[in-house]
Parts: C-alpha cells; sequence; structure tokens
C-alpha cells in the first residue's frame, strides 16, 4: 500500500497516457469509421468491396499485430513514428475497422422511406443524410460506440508493448524497480491493483453504455413510425 | 528493401513450430473455457445461491478488465502467493479464464431462451430432468449461442498472440523474435498477418457452415 502511495504521482502520469491514448484513438476511430460506414451504404460495389475487406483485414489480424505491424513496419518507409503514435495508429486501425460495422449497422436500421420521402419533399442528397438519416442513425450508433471505448481503454495496455508508459507499463516499471532495488516482488499487490483500476474505469462506461442505451430505447417506445431498430453491439473483442 | 520470398521460405520451419504452440494453447483453452462455460451458465440459469452472484462478479471483472493485465496478475504475481505455473499453463489458464466469462454469456443467452412452457410440457408428458435436458433444452440452446460461443473461440486464438508479451514462443513471438535478430520486418509480418488470416477466415468459414446446418430445419 506504501509503495503504491510513494509512487502516485508516476501512477497518474500513466493513467493520463493511457486516457489520452484512448481518446485519441476514439476520436480516429470515429472519423474513419463514419467515412467508411457512410461510403459503405452508397450504391457503388466496389466502394463497399473495399470497406469490407478493410473491416475483415483489421477485424482478423490480431491487435498485437496491428499494433507491431504499424511500429515496424512503418520506419521502413521512412516514417519514424514515436511509440504514441504507432499505438495510436495501430489500435485505431482495429477500432475503426469495429466502427465501421457499429455505423454501417446504424445506416441500415434506419427505414429506406425516410430517405424516400425526404427526396420527394425535395431536400438535397447531404441535406438528407445530415438532417434525417443520420440524427435516426445515431441513436442507433451511440450506445455500441460507448462499448468500443470501453474496449479501446482496455486495448490501451497493449501500447505498453511497443514502450507507450501508460497505466500498464506503469505497474510493470514499478514492480521492475522495487524488486531490482528493494529485494522484494511486489507483482501481486501491483497488479491486482492495476486490475482494479482498469474495472473501475471501464464498467462505469459500460454502465453508462447500458444507461444510454435504456434511455434512448425509452423515447423509441412511443408509436414512433419508422423509428430505428438498436443494432446489437457486438465488435469483435480485442 | 525487397522483398525477399526465399527467406520465408528458410525460415518456414520456425514459424510452423510457433503456429503449432498458438493451435495447441487455443485449442485447450477453447475446451476448457466452454466447460467453464457451461458451468458458470448453468449456475446461473438455476440461479444456485451465493455461486450465482460469484460468476456474475466474475463475468463482469473480466470483461471491464484487459487481458494483458490478467496475464501479468496470472503469470508474475500468482506467484507472490506461491502459485507458480509454467509458461505454457500461464497462458492456458489466462485465456481460459477470460474467454469463459465470455462463454458464460453466450451460452446463458441460448439457455434462457428456452421456455418455462417447453419445460412444464415436456414434464406433464412424462420426461425426466435429464431427457427434458437431453432432447429439448439443449438442442435449441446449441443453436442459439452456438454462433456467438464460436465468435469468442475465433477471438481467443486471436488473442494466443497477448502470449507474447510474457515470452511464450507462439506464433507472433517466433516472428517478432526472427524480425530482431534478421531485420526482415516486410516479411515477417507478411507471413504473420496471412497466417492468422488463413487461420481466422479458415475457423469462420467452419463456424458458417456448421450455423447454416444447425439451421436447416428452419429453412424453407
Amino acid at each position: 500500500m506504501e509503495l503504491l502511495i510513494r509512487n502516485l504521482p508516476f501512477i497518474l502520469q500513466g493513467l493520463q497516457m493511457t486516457l489520452t491514448l484512448a481518446l485519441a484513438t476514439l476520436f480516429c476511430s470515429t472519423i474513419i469509421a463514419f467515412t467508411l460506414g457512410t461510403l459503405a451504404t452508397l450504391r457503388f460495389k466496389w466502394l463497399r468491396l473495399v470497406v469490407k475487406i478493410y473491416v475483415e483485414l483489421f477485424r482478423d489480424i490480431p491487435l498485437i499485430v496491428n499494433i507491431f505491424l504499424v511500429f515496424f513496419v512503418a520506419p521502413l518507409f521512412g516514417l519514424d513514428l514515436s511509440p504514441f503514435v504507432a499505438a495510436t495508429v495501430g489500435l485505431s486501425l482495429w477500432g475503426s475497422a469495429n466502427g465501421v460495422e457499429i455505423v454501417r449497422g446504424g445506416f441500415n436500421a434506419v427505414p429506406k422511406h425516410q430517405w424516400q420521402s425526404a427526396a420527394a419533399l425535395g431536400l438535397k442528397t447531404w441535406e438528407i443524410y445530415a438532417f434525417v438519416t443520420l440524427p435516426q442513425a445515431l441513436k442507433a450508433i451511440l450506445p455500441p460506440f460507448v462499448g468500443l471505448l470501453t474496449l479501446l481503454v482496455q486495448a490501451t495496455s497493449l501500447g505498453a508493448l511497443v514502450g507507450v508508459t501508460e497505466f500498464f507499463k506503469v505497474g510493470q516499471i514499478i514492480v521492475e524497480r522495487t524488486t531490482t532495488m528493494e529485494g522484494w516482488n511486489p507483482a501481486f499487490i501491483v497488479y491486482a491493483a492495476v486490475l482494479l483500476v482498469y474495472f473501475v474505469i471501464c464498467s462505469c462506461l459500460t454502465w453508462f453504455g447500458r444507461w444510454l442505451e435504456r434511455r434512448l430505447k425509452r423515447d423509441q417506445r412511443r408509436p414512433q413510425p419508422g423509428a430505428p431498430a438498436m443494432v446489437e453491439a457486438a465488435p469483435q473483442l480485442p | 528493401m525487397e522483398f525477399d520470398f526465399s527467406y520465408l521460405v528458410e525460415k518456414w520451419p520456425a514459424l510452423m513450430g510457433g503456429l503449432w504452440l498458438t493451435i495447441q494453447v487455443s485449442l485447450i483453452a477453447i475446451v476448457a473455457s466452454i466447460i467453464v462455460g457451461v458451468l458458470g451458465a448453468a449456475a446461473r440459469v438455476l440461479s444456485v445461491p451465493v455461486i450465482d452472484k460469484l460468476v456474475i462478479g466474475y463475468v463482469e471483472f473480466i470483461r471491464n478488465t484487459p487481458l494483458l493485465a490478467q496475464l501479468f496478475f496470472i503469470f508474475y504475481g500468482l506467484p507472490g502467493i506461491g502459485i507458480r505455473l509454467s509458461l505454457f499453463w500461464s497462458g492456458v489458464l489466462s485465456l481460459t479464464v477470460w474467454a469463459g466469462a465470455y462463454q458464460i454469456e453466450n451460452i446463458r443467452g441460448g439457455l434462457e431462451t428456452v421456455g418455462k412452457g417447453l419445460r412444464e410440457a415436456a414434464f406433464s408428458l412424462g420426461l425426466t430432468p435429464w431427457r427434458f435436458f437431453r432432447l429439448v433444452a439443449a438442442p435449441l440452446a446449441i443453436r442459439v449461442s452456438l454462433p456467438a460461443m464460436l465468435n469468442t473461440s475465433i477471438s481467443l486464438l486471436k488473442n494466443s498472440s497477448y502470449l507474447q508479451a510474457i515470452g511464450l514462443a507462439e506464433l507472433t513471438f517466433v516472428a517478432l523474435d526472427r524480425v530482431s535478430m534478421d531485420f526482415r520486418t516486410l516479411e515477417m509480418f507478411a507471413a504473420l498477418c496471412v497466417i492468422y488470416l488463413v487461420l481466422v477466415l479458415m475457423l469462420s468459414f467452419a463456424a458458417n457452415r456448421i450455423e447454416y446446418r444447425l439451421n436447416a430445419p428452419f429453412r424453407m
């Protein structure tokens, strides 16, 4: 216990890094997911195929390999990425692949006649997209995205493998330091504490996601012709 | 930076060795996690006092913590209280504990689709509980939960790559090790990606087939 208090500033630094990494990844994933997810709902067949290949590729390769791939292969092309950037890119590739599926599901959940009636009223394509289908799709998209964020927070621990000093890495460093400098091994207590902190953060996010889902569903229970059905929150596990 | 195919041919045996270990670990953990799943789901569906609460806590805890931290806790932490496991078995244990939590939810979801009415109907026809389970509940439940179970198993296979972090010489470890020795980064990563893709695609193809066959009675 005393060990943890002594290292508190270091631990907080790691925690901050974890959250930064998670938010940076979420930001990139969201942008890519919405871009590709929207493209995939368009009528071009080859475009859909490209998006499908992207999704399958980055979902089927283990996340660890994704991160190492970015970390080791980018320098070959003259890009020297810092561990933080490499981890962000690697995680984003995986997160966006899962995000695309969520976004696509969200748009598919909006009934076709919404688009048709908006078009009949004379709205332009982008207006239909921005004011009619997107707001309805968002309702179906938000809860699974919170779920994705939970998984991303967990996945940031993989940043430690390429040398990002985030929360998990901080735990690792404390264990090593204490073992070599003080001659006893605090691995049990440190890793238990690490697990507990992740548990608290992710549980809060999970609860928030469930609450959001219930709330959005509650609005929907009122008779609302053509309201989108919820998409199943099922991103492939990290 | 040319792609040297002969290098890959040369190092193929090493990669295959890693692959073999990956498959071994994954298979044992998949079977074990399904056993965990069945037991946990049974405890929850039958609402065994105390144990069902413990199962809920276990599932929530595992689902909200990173596998990497769980792995380090098992491999580096447990020796602190006198439990010492080999590399291989800590890997198997952590993957089992991780996937078991997901399998419990998968199997429970399937079992809960079997309604109470069916049970009452079966009992009134004179079926024993065991025969009810074997002839009515299990076939219905499996059809519902098998796709999710297979999905979790595929994730487990991918996540066996976490074990490279503790130094188990599975596929990812072997490849990264080679990269740090020979610097043939592109070749190794290409091989690594292709092997994982083939493994996962093969498994998901098999999963689709199984799902298709199980749904045969419901197809028009």
